[in-house]
């Protein structure tokens, strides 16, 4: 483990605090990222429901393209929120692994 | 008469290290040239009034001091809470200084002036930091330097503040490093590594009940108890050394008397420039001059016993004042009930900080009481006609003096006594440091673990920030002089686990890799473009992906079709890398944003308690 670099260069210090490079828990971070992807679709799909009525939102109904059975509507919400944090999941938990991937093959 | 170590002087430098030599099982006699202990640390009894030669708070980052004053006086060792401020041109202001107070007391138009200085002071600083008056006017802009730190410190050092090394504030504000603003903020108010608050002991501080005095008084008597006699009334003027070996010392009584004094070892709490003088054979004069340009600020003070109760709330006041010549007034009673032996009376301490040289240093003490009588009624604290005695204390060597070249002669000096190695020089005047009690005592403390073996160097006690107080360790370290600076006092037990803090701080303070960031976001946002156009295009239909298309506006010649879902993935993965990147770079750079943040908000905290 690192501790703190100082240099003295006249009477400026350059400090480092840790040298350490963070590794990202991939599981942890698949977790927030569906977390907040279930809820981020789920709150989209419902404020377009409630501001708009039935048949609201035809651009996000588009991810119906995606998601099998996704629609702007409350049963569609429902659904949203399995996806979104199946989707979020997954991005999180690539990002995660790359990402310790890449700085291992640094090292 | 013969020991196996002699210590000189019975202040609190001396007299630890005789009570370490004692626990070490070394026997030791003390030789003090005064009729009482606790030198500059001492309580002074005038008809039952007892005062300290100013005031001497009890506070201390190194476990072990803690531990031995606990262990010498137990419950006699009071907690008190501490209350100062500063009397400016008939103002009092919060000390340590709080922004919103002094701004209010200042009044508008100097506020205003105040914070332009400020910022003028942080966009355009003095490059160099060499004296007093740059280090300061640099944290809190010229004209806050002026108020509240020019005249207080020309007052008691009795220099220009240019004329003042940057050390002295250096020494007592100790740059903190980014990690120890971390570790502060991370573990509450000003915690140490060892956990122990510090800037609570600066809002309150440990009193012995009858005064500092009490302590020495005390340390004398368990000395004692272990046949370590303290012999009264001596002062040494000789040290007579041979082949690289102090041999005795020669003091002389008051009334003529000649004694010398025999021993193995000799610790010499004694100022630094009259040991330096009192060799025998002298020195080389290059030794012998340097000794004889160290400088020492003289200190009088004048008490006054005055017919009320409560004069003001304070345990101390800073006189800023330049009309009067006082720097600093104490209220023993409010250091402790008992220093006055009548509950209704009050007595005030005024500090006056010269030289032996100045003239009112040879004034009768009835003219000195007078001036004390005068400049009280000045600054409105007390009625002349309240005042029923006084009395006057004059003590010489109160501070050693850090001019522009005292390094260089503690140098040479250092070096000249390193060739008599059965010869330790502590404390304050003995290091010409400015320490305070517990540093002092520190240097004894090594200075009696030396003989019996350790290799201590007494002279890195408050110098370092790192050494001893804010490292917590038990790890000894060799350093290129050959020294092993012994890092573990025996009240900070080897920490079996890593420190917590430590890696908690390496944690969350440890770097996003950028690269590794901008490759995990490119191949998600690459991967992810590629399939959602792959999708839309296994699909089929007439018109493929309309909306996904209108990407193109952001991602050149993207379009939905088998190229274009190649070209997404090629762009899309650019962009994604461009933005990990960034977002791991601001991440690295907020953190260390907050942590200089963090180290700014200490320092300028710690250097608001510059005068103390
Ligand atoms: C105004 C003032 C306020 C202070 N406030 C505080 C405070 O709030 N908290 C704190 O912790 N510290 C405070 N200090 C500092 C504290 O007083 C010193 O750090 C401490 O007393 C130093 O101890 P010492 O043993 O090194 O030296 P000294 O206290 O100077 O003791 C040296 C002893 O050696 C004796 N001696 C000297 N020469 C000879 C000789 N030739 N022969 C025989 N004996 C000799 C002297 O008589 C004296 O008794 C203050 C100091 C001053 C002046």
């Amino acid at each position: 483990m690192t501790t703190e670099s100082v240099t003295m260069a006249g009477n400026k210090r350059t400090e480092e605090i840790s040298r350490e490079v963070m590794r990202i828990q991939a599981g942890v971070l698949a977790m927030v990222c569906a977390v907040l992807g279930g809820l981020l679709l789920f709150s989209m799909t419902v404020w377009l429901v409630v501001k708009d009525g039935p048949g609201a939102g035809p651009h996000l109904s588009l991810l119906g393209n995606y998601f099998i059975g996704y629609s702007v509507s409350w049963g569609g919400s429902v659904i949203g929120l399995f996806y979104g944090a199946l989707t979020g999941g997954i991005v999180g938990w690539v990002i995660g692994t790359i990402y310790n991937l890449v700085v291992g093959l640094r090292k | 008469m013969s020991s196996r170590a002699l210590v000189i002087g019975a202040g609190p430098a001396g007299l630890t290290s005789a009570y370490e030599l004692a626990k070490l099982g070394v026997s030791s006699t003390i030789i003090e040239a005064d009729e009482q202990v606790g030198g500059l640390s001492r309580t002074v009894n005038y008809k039952g009034y007892r005062f300290d030669i100013g005031g001497h708070r009890f506070f201390s980052k190194v476990p072990l001091i803690n531990e031995l004053w606990r262990e010498m006086l137990s419950e006699d060792f009071l907690l008190r809470p501490r209350l100062s401020r500063i009397h400016y041109r008939g103002h009092f202001f919060d000390y340590p200084l709080k922004a919103a107070n002094a701004l209010a007391g200042l009044g508008p138009i100097e506020a205003f002036l105040v914070m332009l200085s400020y910022s003028k002071a942080k966009l355009f600083p003095h490059s160099e930091e060499t004296n007093l008056e740059q280090w300061v006017s640099n944290r809190f802009g010229q004209r806050l330097y002026e108020i509240f730190f020019k005249t207080y410190t020309e007052k008691v050092w009795g220099i220009p503040c240019n004329e003042i090394s940057a050390d002295w504030a250096a020494q007592r504000i100790k740059n903190l490093s980014l990690k120890e603003a971390i570790r502060n903020a991370l573990l509450g108010a000003g915690k140490s590594a060892d956990g122990e608050v510090i800037t609570t002991l600066i809002e309150q501080f440990h009193y012995p009940r009858l005064g500092p005095g009490m302590m020495w008084e005390c340390c004398k008597e368990l000395l004692a108890e272990k046949g370590n006699e303290t012999i009264h009334g001596i002062k040494v003027d000789k040290i007579r050394h041979r082949k690289g070996r102090v041999e005795s010392v020669i003091g002389h009584r008051s009334n003529g008397e000649r004694v010398e004094f025999d021993a193995d070892q000799f610790i010499s709490s004694m100022p630094l420039r009259r040991l330096i003088q009192s060799l025998d054979p002298l020195p080389p004069d290059e030794v012998l001059a340097a000794a004889n340009s160290l400088r020492y600020r003289d200190y009088l003070t004048v008490v006054l016993m005055a017919k009320r109760e409560h004069v003001f709330p304070d345990n101390w006041i800073y006189i800023h004042s330049p009309e009067v010549k006082m720097g600093r007034i104490q209220n023993y009673k409010n250091w402790s009930p008992e220093m006055v032996p009548d509950p209704s009376r009050s007595s005030l301490g005024l500090e006056y900080f010269l030289w032996q040289k100045d003239e009112e240093w040879t004034w009768s003490n009835d003219r000195l009481i007078d001036l004390g009588i005068k400049e009280c009624a000045q600054i409105g604290l007390v009625e002349p006609d309240e005042v029923e005695d006084g009395t006057v204390v004059r003590m010489k060597k109160a501070y050693p003096v850090y001019d522009h070249h005292y390094q260089e002669r503690v140098d040479i000096i250092r070096n000249y006594l390193d060739t008599l190695p059965n010869l330790q020089t502590i404390g304050r005047n003995g290091l010409h440091r400015y320490n305070n009690q517990d540093h002092s005592m520190l240097t004894g403390v090594y200075a009696a673990r030396n003989i019996v073996g350790e290799k201590n160097d007494v002279w890195a006690v408050n110098t370092e920030q790192d050494y001893h107080e804010e490292v917590r360790s038990s790890e000894t370290e060799t350093v290129s002089t050959g020294y092993t600076k012994t890092m573990g006092d025996r009240a900070v037990p080897m920490p079996i686990e890593p420190d917590e803090a430590e890696q908690i701080i390496q944690t969350a303070f440890a770097k996003l890799d950028s690269v590794a960031l901008g490759v995990a976001f490119g191949v998600v946002a690459g991967v992810g473009l590629f399939l959602a156009t792959a999708i839309l295009l296994l699909k089929g239909g007439e018109f493929v992906g309309p909306r996904l298309g209108l990407l193109r506006n952001f991602l050149p010649s993207y379009e939905v079709t088998w190229p274009g879902a190649l070209l997404g993935l090629v762009e899309g993965g650019l962009i994604g890398f461009a933005l990990g990147f960034f977002v791991a770079s601001l991440r690295n750079w907020s953190m260390m944003a907050y942590a200089h943040l963090l180290k700014r908000r200490a320092e300028t905290q710690a250097a608001g308690n510059v005068l103390d």
